[in-house]
């Protein structure tokens, strides 16, 4: 084998802070072949951003690094560096809107190390900047040179970052969450655009990522990494098939497959990361390991097997073990009855004009949600579905009357909302919120957040009430303990069970869970899914379900509501969204989502062009402007009509619902 | 960051320089409160005999014009420069901490007034503010330390608002309006527990502004009147001598700065204890 | 942009005629008599009942403020009480001299204050940052007038280097006699904001270090050099500008009392000596002009930093 273009062995990583020395990296080795791609995973917190800026000579002065080896196409990348990034090292962050200059324009920016490293006139840099830009797929290149990054949308802007890593056509390109900050179907664009750069120019990638559906589809090779140290290295797709340590298959037993529809129950991981302060010398995944036993103590080399490298000495021998399933819980689900939420032809308009920069542009509305009907029934859970700025968020608080509607009406029970509603309604109606660091109040304890909707409602005090907060805290898995605690003292999974919590402790029948479980890790994520289903099952409390992330939702819902631009496009139950016939947006929406083990569904890909602001749509479809399967004027001249090829099932195009029936199915994996 | 993710961190210890700033500005208010019982002589007892002698082990700090003991009067006078920090400082966090609040809370009209006219009083310079209501009033202590207080109503007030808009834009707000609460639960429950540590840093440093403010007001002949030993006033009688007896002015001058330079310590330690932006940031 | 510029105009002519009715119902609606204030507690009934009858206080306020307001608008301030001639010729000629004050102090401010700021936040944690850091401290809490006081007893009573007082126009001292009388102002006006504008610009400026922009710009493996100047300092000086803007508001109160102490005949003196000597209209149109100047200088700094900003400048989508 020739040598490889990176070479890593034994990189260890120290800060200083003031809780002592963190040890955030640990002995990590890692080879890329030339024209290989190598994925980077791991949870947060498990240092796999730092590898990125050890190898770049870019961590700060608090930081230690010592390594055996760290060689670039045979140089000491500890000595040469400085030299080599920008050059034939190139480097996308995650936050593309971050990471451009403010005060630049994006030619500029994109030139600039063609001047540095190529020693070109800032004329004829300009001119290559802009052939970069056009070769990563950007419509009218030479105006978005002359742009400043503001003026473009986040995948406009990730592409003119992609543009400058590769301006000195590196041999290697370190991707750091390159799509993490974009919304799935400008994701799917630049995982496209990714793939093609390293077809047509053999470029190698080291791509760091939360998210194995992206890795699959990207790299050859697989580096797992666990609280600063790997747990398991090899070829993607015999890794993903057959995990060998058991943290990589606790990673991928937790994970919601949208391949695989809805199963009962997924398999978190419990337990959180280890204190990296006190770094334990034997295996760190030990205390939350389901097959730890008293050899684990003991520091765990990487085995190195037939193109395996495993760190675990059970792994052998726990390979016919079945990761452990969480018991299901005893009752069955009553299924959904009577109508209780409906709501008829909400609206609200945004105005943009607010704020420094409102005093700077003309007076603009954003149409976030623009006539939607949704009905929900007792014990039903409805998942609703669309990218940032489809006016999901929006929805959930118009019907909880938590923002003022432009018009429609709400009923809830059989009973119309009024504007301000009356309390009964404010405690039938509950939300659970996405960050769990915001959604608490940090001065509250635990007792006082959950025992205050009682008082508020007077359904407890005193001691009625503590024994209440006791029981709200076992029915989401914790302990009374909890009670007395703040929320700076508890991780970001038990946060979120604490506003469920409370979301749940005036008793409701509604809870509207806006991404209640985006900000969460795999691992964490799972056991909050499983919690929510079984509040669902002994509860019988309805959801509305919001989020981004489709695979979340079809492992939740009973029926799926996909929301473009302020309006549902196609609604049915879960299984009827899921395959054709399909509404446009929706078949790109689903192809687009990276899905572990899909390698070589290329054909059923459809894709979008642009990204969901591009232009307004006065009349007529408001997809139109980035459907692929636009007929003609009709779609934006006319409001769509609303098909219904099932009962229960309503698509609104202007494509005749057999014809959407032809469609591919989407999760090629869904037999 | 949001507020209050920062405030989430776990307590640290007082850094040294709080500390110390505490300490100094702690033993000023105390000599400040026993002035009239350690004063080794009437701050305002003429004595002809006595006149503009340099600092001695009778007279410390030496004596004035009229042969008063200039350590006691600067003594006699700490209170002043006190008061001016901590009253007018005290005058704009009562008037804008609530305006503040009030106006983040009720958009609509209610803003619109209270922030119109926040920014009619910041678009006057601070001094001038302070010479139009001292101007046509008599002069004296409480006029100036109200007329500094105001001056920095609107600052407060901004302040306020801001930090309130970042905290109600927070989920556990939300939270609390799904639960149907009230205004005031909101504001005194939910946002003033998380409101306090940038407005205390924030007050903290406007502490020396007033005193600052206040001093010079004063200086100018616009705050309490001879024969008072006011410090900026000291320093104002004290100019005619300045050549021949430099130690009139140069005591309560420097007493005066090490008053200010202590405070000002202590709300930059505030700042670094409290205020997230002056955080260090670690790596993802 | 042009939107912008307007509503900022319409709100400077806003804040001006809002001082005007301020200043107006201060002066004449708080208790006391004007004319008892001018003459003094022991004036006649029959020299008050003159006076009000010349200075017509008998009017309705309603009219003795379109009088003044209306006298302000074609530049009539009316006649000083004290000088018994007109108050605008007075005020315009004080304002002249302020204005050479300002003029230097506020370029000394902005050029050492950024750069001192600059260097620090380049140099975090170094012996000059830190010997910075600690003279910050030290002159944003020493009060200008005692800073009067320390430098005429250094310079001009114990070294005899510089006048103590005064003011010596171009025309008879020449270009040395004239700066000569401007060094000690303008140094005590310009240590404290110093230390004010180069603390705010460190923080400003370690900001856009930590900023991932600056990150990025490292690994396209630019030198520091250029990643300090191309990327991190134009937005650093951003907040810079408003700072400045800011610090026009301390300056003007720093140079009502350096002007007083140093004897130099500029707006701020005339303004402590008309309030001393109770002249009303020299106070009231003295306050005016200073307002107006605040509020241009204010204005003039919004336009830079949205000439400065492209987010202000050039706004709109291009992809």
């Amino acid at each position: 084998m020739a040598e490889p273009l990176l070479d890593i062995a034994g990189l260890s990583l120290a800060y200083d802070t003031a809780r002592g020395a963190v040890r955030a990296l640990d002995g990590v080795s890692l080879a890329i072949p030339r024209g290989g791609a190598m994925g980077l995973v791991g949870e947060s917190g498990s240092g796999k951003s730092s590898v990125v800026l050890a190898l770049l000579g870019l961590l700060g002065k608090e930081a230690t690094v010592t390594a055996d080896r760290m060689s670039f196409a045979g140089e000491d990348l500890r000595a040469a560096a400085a030299r080599l990034r920008g050059a034939r090292i190139g480097t996308v962050f995650q936050d593309p809107a971050a990471a451009l200059n403010p005060a630049l324009r994006i030619g500029a920016q994109v030139a600039e190390p063609l001047v540095q490293h190529r020693g070109l006139s800032p004329r004829a840099a300009l001119a290559r900047a802009v052939e970069l830009l056009a070769e990563m797929g950007i419509p009218r290149p030479a105006a978005v040179a002359q742009a400043y990054p503001h003026q473009l949308s986040g995948g406009m802007k990730q592409r003119a970052v992609i543009a400058t890593a590769l301006a000195c056509e590196p041999e290697l390109l370190l991707l750091d969450e390159p799509t993490t900050a974009l919304d799935v179907t400008v994701e799917a664009q630049i995982l496209d655009l990714l793939e093609k750069l390293r077809a047509e120019r053999g470029v190698s990638m080291l791509l760091v990522s939360h998210n194995l559906g992206i890795v699959d589809r990207l790299c050859d090779e697989l580096t797992v990494l666990y609280a600063g140290r790997v747990a398991e290295a090899g070829r993607t797709a015999d890794l993903l098939d057959a995990p060998r340590h058991p943290y990589t298959r606790g990673l991928l037993a937790a994970l919601p497959r949208i391949d695989r529809g809805r199963i009962a129950r997924l398999a978190p991981i419990p337990g959180s990361l280890p204190d990296l302060t006190q770094p334990d010398p034997g295996c760190n995944f030990r205390p939350r390991c389901p097959f730890a036993a008293a050899g684990c103590a003991a520091p765990q080399a990487l085995r190195h097997g037939d193109a395996r490298a495993v760190a675990c000495h059970r792994a052998e021998a726990v390979r016919d073990l079945p990761w452990p399933q969480p018991e299901p819980v005893a009752t069955t689900r009553a299924p959904p009855g009577a109508s209780l939420l409906e709501a008829q032809d909400l609206a609200r308009s945004f105005s943009l004009d607010s704020g420094f920069a409102g005093m700077f542009r003309r007076r603009a509305e954003v149409r976030a949600v623009d006539g939607v009907s949704l009905t929900l029934r007792r014990g039903e859970v409805i998942g609703l579905v669309g990218e940032s700025g489809c006016g999901k968020s929006t929805l959930g608080r118009l019907v909880l009357r938590l923002i003022a509607a432009d018009r429609g009406r709400i009923g809830f029970d059989g009973e119309e909302v009024p504007p301000k509603p009356p309390d009964a309604f404010r405690r039938r109606a509950q939300i659970v919120f996405q960050n769990p660091d915001t959604s608490l109040n940090p001065r509250q304890t635990v007792d006082q957040a959950l025992r205050r909707p009682m008082e508020r409602f007077g359904l407890a005090r005193g001691a009625a009430a503590t024994a209440e907060v006791e029981r709200l805290l076992a029915l989401v898995r914790l302990t009374p303990a909890y009670r007395t605690r703040y929320p700076h003292q508890m991780s970001g999974g038990e946060k979120q069970r604490i506003g469920i919590a409370r979301a749940l402790a005036s008793r409701p029948d509604l809870l509207v869970c806006d991404e209640a479980v985006s900000a969460l890790d795999v691992s964490v994520q799972a056991a909050v899914l499983n919690l929510l289903g079984d509040l669902r099952d002994t509860l019988g409390v309805a959801y509305l379900f919001i989020s981004h992330d489709i695979g979340v939702v079809a492992h939740v819902a009973d029926r799926i509501a996909v929301m473009y631009r302020g309006a549902i496009v196609e609604e049915g139950a879960a299984a009827q969204v899921l395959s054709p016939p399909y509404h446009p947006y929706t078949q790109a929406l689903l192809s687009a989502v990276p899905v572990v083990g899909a390698r070589g569904r290329a054909a059923a890909r459809m894709r979008l062009a642009g990204d969901v602001f591009a232009a307004p749509a006065e009349r007529g479809c408001r997809f139109a402007h980035r459907c692929p399967a636009k007929l003609g004027a009709i779609c934006e001249d006319q409001a769509p009509p609303v098909q219904v090829p099932a009962p229960g099932h309503r698509i609104a195009c202007h494509i005749p619902a057999a014809e959407l029936a032809r469609a591919p199915a989407a999760l090629a994996a869904a037999e | 960051m949001s507020a209050s993710a920062a405030t989430a961190a776990p307590r640290r210890r007082l850094p040294r320089t709080l500390v110390v700033g505490l300490v100094v500005v702690g033993a000023i208010a105390i000599l400040a409160i026993l002035g009239p019982w350690i004063a080794p002589y009437d701050p305002q007892g003429f004595s002809m005999r006595m006149r503009l002698r340099p600092p001695s082990a009778e007279h410390w700090f030496g004596t004035d014009e009229f042969g008063r003991d200039v350590f006691s009067r600067v003594l006699a006078g700490a209170h002043h420069s006190l008061l001016m920090g901590f009253g007018a400082t005290a005058i704009s966090l009562v008037i804008g901490v609530p305006l503040g609040l009030i106006a983040a809370f009720h958009r609509g009209w209610v803003e619109e007034v209270v922030m119109r006219g926040v920014d009619l009083m910041i678009s006057l310079p601070p001094v001038l503010l302070g010479l139009l209501i001292l101007a046509v009033t008599e002069p004296g202590l409480f006029k100036t330390v109200l007329a500094v207080g105001l001056v920095y109503v609107p600052i407060m007030t901004r302040l306020a608002r801001a930090v309130a808009l970042e905290l109600l834009a927070e989920d556990f707000v939300e939270a609390a309006r799904a639960r149907g609460e009230g205004a005031f639960h909101i504001l005194v429950r939910e946002i003033l527990p998380n409101a306090w540590p940038p407005l205390i840093v924030e007050t903290a440093l406007r502490i020396t502004f007033a005193i600052l403010l206040g001093s010079a007001l004063s200086f100018l002949g616009l705050g309490p009147q001879p024969p008072d030993s006011e410090w900026g006033l000291m320093i104002a009688e004290s100019r005619p001598f300045i050549s021949e007896a430099p130690w009139i002015g140069l005591a309560p001058g420097i007493c005066l700065c090490l008053l200010l330079i202590a405070v000002n310590v202590v709300g930059e330690g505030l700042r670094d204890l409290l205020d997230p932006r002056m955080r260090g940031r670690g790596h993802g | 942009m042009a939107r912008f510029l307007l509503r900022r105009f319409a709100s400077v002519v806003f804040v001006l005629w809002a001082m005007t009715v301020l200043v107006f119902a201060i002066v004449h609606i708080l208790p006391g008599s004007v004319a008892h204030m001018i003459l003094g507690e022991y004036a006649t009934a029959a020299a008050i009942a003159a006076l009000e009858e010349k200075l017509g206080l008998n009017d309705p306020l309603p009219v003795q403020y379109w009088r003044w307001f209306s006298g302000l608008l074609r530049g009539d301030f009316g006649l000083s009480i004290t000088m018994e001639r007109p108050a605008g010729p007075v005020i315009m000629e004080a304002l002249g001299r302020s204005a050479v004050l300002a003029g230097v102090s506020i370029v000394l401010v902005a050029i050492l204050g950024i750069w001192a700021g600059i260097h620090s936040a380049v140099h975090k944690g170094s012996a000059s940052d830190q010997a910075l850091t600690l003279g910050q401290y030290f002159f944003i809490a020493v009060p200008e007038f005692f800073w009067c006081i320390l430098v005429i007893l250094f310079f001009a009573v114990w070294l005899g280097w510089l006048p103590a007082t005064g003011y010596t126009p171009i025309a008879d001292g020449g270009l040395l006699g004239w700066a000569k009388h401007l060094v000690l102002p303008v140094s005590t006006l310009v240590l404290g904001l110093i230390a004010h504008v180069s603390r705010l610009v460190r923080s400003s400026m370690l900001e856009a270090i930590e900023s991932r922009y600056v990150l990025a710009a490292r690994a396209k493996g630019l030198p520091e050099r250029i990643v300090l100047r191309r990327h991190a300092l134009p937005n650093a000086l951003l907040p810079a500008i408003t700072v400045l803007a800011v610090d026009v508001g301390i300056l003007i109160g720093g140079i009502v009392v350096v002007e007083s102490v140093f004897a130099y005949p500029g707006l701020g003196r005339m303004l402590i000596y008309a309030i001393d000597n109770q002249d009303l209209p020299l106070m009231m149109g003295g306050m005016i002009v200073v307002t107006a100047v605040y509020a241009l200088a204010n204005l003039a700094a919004d336009i830079l930093y949205a000439v400065l900003n492209p987010r202000i400048r050039v706004g709109g989508t291009a992809a």
